[in-house]
């Protein structure tokens, strides 16, 4: 069989199996990790009208996997009350952020400018980070709509990161630890993330170290904040998916070594 | 002349960002704020037009050349119709930048991204073979660890969350903690060679 049929077949079968996994609604529940029961926790203790600074720092890309976590978080946030200062340090992320932060806003009858506002894109994310340690009405004159930002009810009295209690950078590549190491040191400001399951290791330093909170790692960390949270969404929704997908590397590594190894035995025997 | 002024400016920059990091007084939180707040931004903008004047410059090429016509157009396309719409409509909530955001860009995307499992399938079975001793370690590691991300993981055995728990935070922890150290070490020796002028291929190595 030629190389090119056997990667048909193979993609073939990744896509008959994920698509069949996904239209079968089975539930799969799983323990919650010390992680993402932390940052469940967390947020269950703030005192209503707590400032969070929700970050939106990714691509449209990784939206099917990001989504689920921000989609949860913010919606724990707006049950419990706590008003939400959102921010994009990637350009794509300014649209994605806006529309997520309405969208569960109205879920919740959230009125934009008192219990939640969104500032928009700020190009330079190390500047902007550094910049809003000292003054955020400097680094965000305007809002997302273009209301001065000091004259916006949620933002008076919010001039920088003495003033919101978290930073959370929902996040698919590193820009979290330039929240991190730029905010966390000089400004002492508390950070959390949400990201991509294949960053999870990336940040296991900074975990470990103390610098930051806690993280909420790919769609699986998604499912379990939504199983703490009570109520299943897209998280839930895509594990079966995720581990059809799983599934399938495994025994596509074991089917590929045992022809490897099949092959090297004939070779041997025939030398 | 033309190479001692900018590795003057390099200096001063360097020295003074590095010593106001550590001064309270007005001046030095006044530099900093000009610096992050409007010389970055500014710098920023400008890197902006080169891209975008780069992007609109190789695409023309490839059109004229006949190659990849079809492509070239469509992401010319693109780039001229998210910013008229921004324009046109305005980019809140009901805007059509909005909607082509959601419906157009979002999807081709997640798309374009969603092919990588296909592709880490096909190599999972044609390239990662227990070839040598260290190849087995890293091929059993690795469905260790894909098991282990499973929500079925603690229903097949409970050692597995435990012993992913313990390969991700020893093991890959420790490799992890090394390349970070390296890329601290090695950011502080280059931008110490800027700052110095001994690194000069912002200067074209003059």
């Amino acid at each position: 069989m030629s190389k090119d049929k056997i990667r048909w077949i193979i993609f073939a079968g990744l896509f008959l199996f994920v698509t069949l996994a996904y239209t079968i609604d089975i539930k799969m529940v799983s323990s919650p990790s010390y992680e993402v029961q932390k940052s469940f926790d967390y947020i269950e203790s703030l005192p209503e009208g707590t400032i969070l600074m929700v970050s939106f720092d990714h691509e449209a890309s990784s939206l099917p996997e990001v989504q689920p976590i921000s989609l949860v978080m913010i919606r724990h946030a707006f049950r419990n009350n706590l008003r939400i200062v959102g921010l994009s340090l990637f350009a794509e992320g300014t649209a994605i952020g806006y529309r997520t932060l309405n969208k569960i806003a109205a879920e919740y009858d959230k009125i934009y400018g008192v219990d939640y506002v969104f500032l928009g894109f700020k190009p330079q994310h190390i500047a902007a980070i550094l910049g809003m340690g000292e003054s955020i009405y400097d680094v965000f004159p305007h809002d997302y709509l273009g209301n001065l930002t000091d004259t916006i009810p949620i933002m008076i009295g919010i001039e920088n990161y003495d003033n919101i209690e978290m930073v959370i950078s929902i996040t698919d590549g590193d820009r979290a630890v330039q929240w991190i190491e730029y905010a966390g040191p000089r400004y002492d400001q508390k950070v959390m993330t949400g990201l991509t399951a294949a960053m999870i290791t990336s940040y296991d330093p900074y975990l470990s170290s103390g610098q930051l909170f806690s993280v909420v790692g790919g769609l699986k960390g998604a499912a379990e904040y939504e199983n703490l949270y009570g109520v299943p969404g897209k998280g839930n929704r895509g594990m079966p998916a995720q581990t059809a997908a799983h599934l399938y590397l495994i025994v596509m590594i074991i089917i590929g070594n045992i022809i490897y190894f099949r092959n090297r035995k004939r070779q041997g025997r025939s030398s | 002349m033309p190479t001692r002024l900018p590795l003057l400016i390099c200096l001063v920059s360097g020295v003074v960002m590095f010593l106001q990091y550590f001064s309270r007084h007005p001046v030095a939180k006044l530099i900093y704020q000009t610096v992050t707040n409007d010389w970055w931004q500014v710098i920023f903008a400008f890197t902006l037009i080169v891209g975008v004047a780069s992007f609109i410059k190789i695409t023309l090429r490839k059109i004229s050349q006949k190659k990849d016509k079809t492509y070239s157009l469509i992401a010319l396309g693109g780039l001229i119709l998210m910013p008229v719409l921004a324009l046109i409509g305005g980019t809140n909530i009901e805007s059509p930048f909005q909607w082509a955001f959601e419906n157009l860009l979002a999807p081709m995307q997640a798309t374009v991204f969603s092919l990588l499992a296909f592709f880490v399938a096909s190599a999972s079975f044609r390239g990662f073979r227990a070839r040598s001793i260290p190849a087995a370690i890293l091929l059993g590691t690795a469905l260790l660890v894909l098991i282990g991300r499973l929500p079925i993981a603690e229903h097949i055995s409970e050692s597995i969350p435990d012993l992913t728990f313990w390969i991700k935070n020893y093991p890959s922890m420790a490799a992890r903690r090394a390349i970070l150290i390296g890329i601290g070490l090695g950011s502080m020796t280059t931008a110490l060679r800027v700052i110095l002028g001994i690194e000069r291929t912002y200067l074209s190595g003059k």
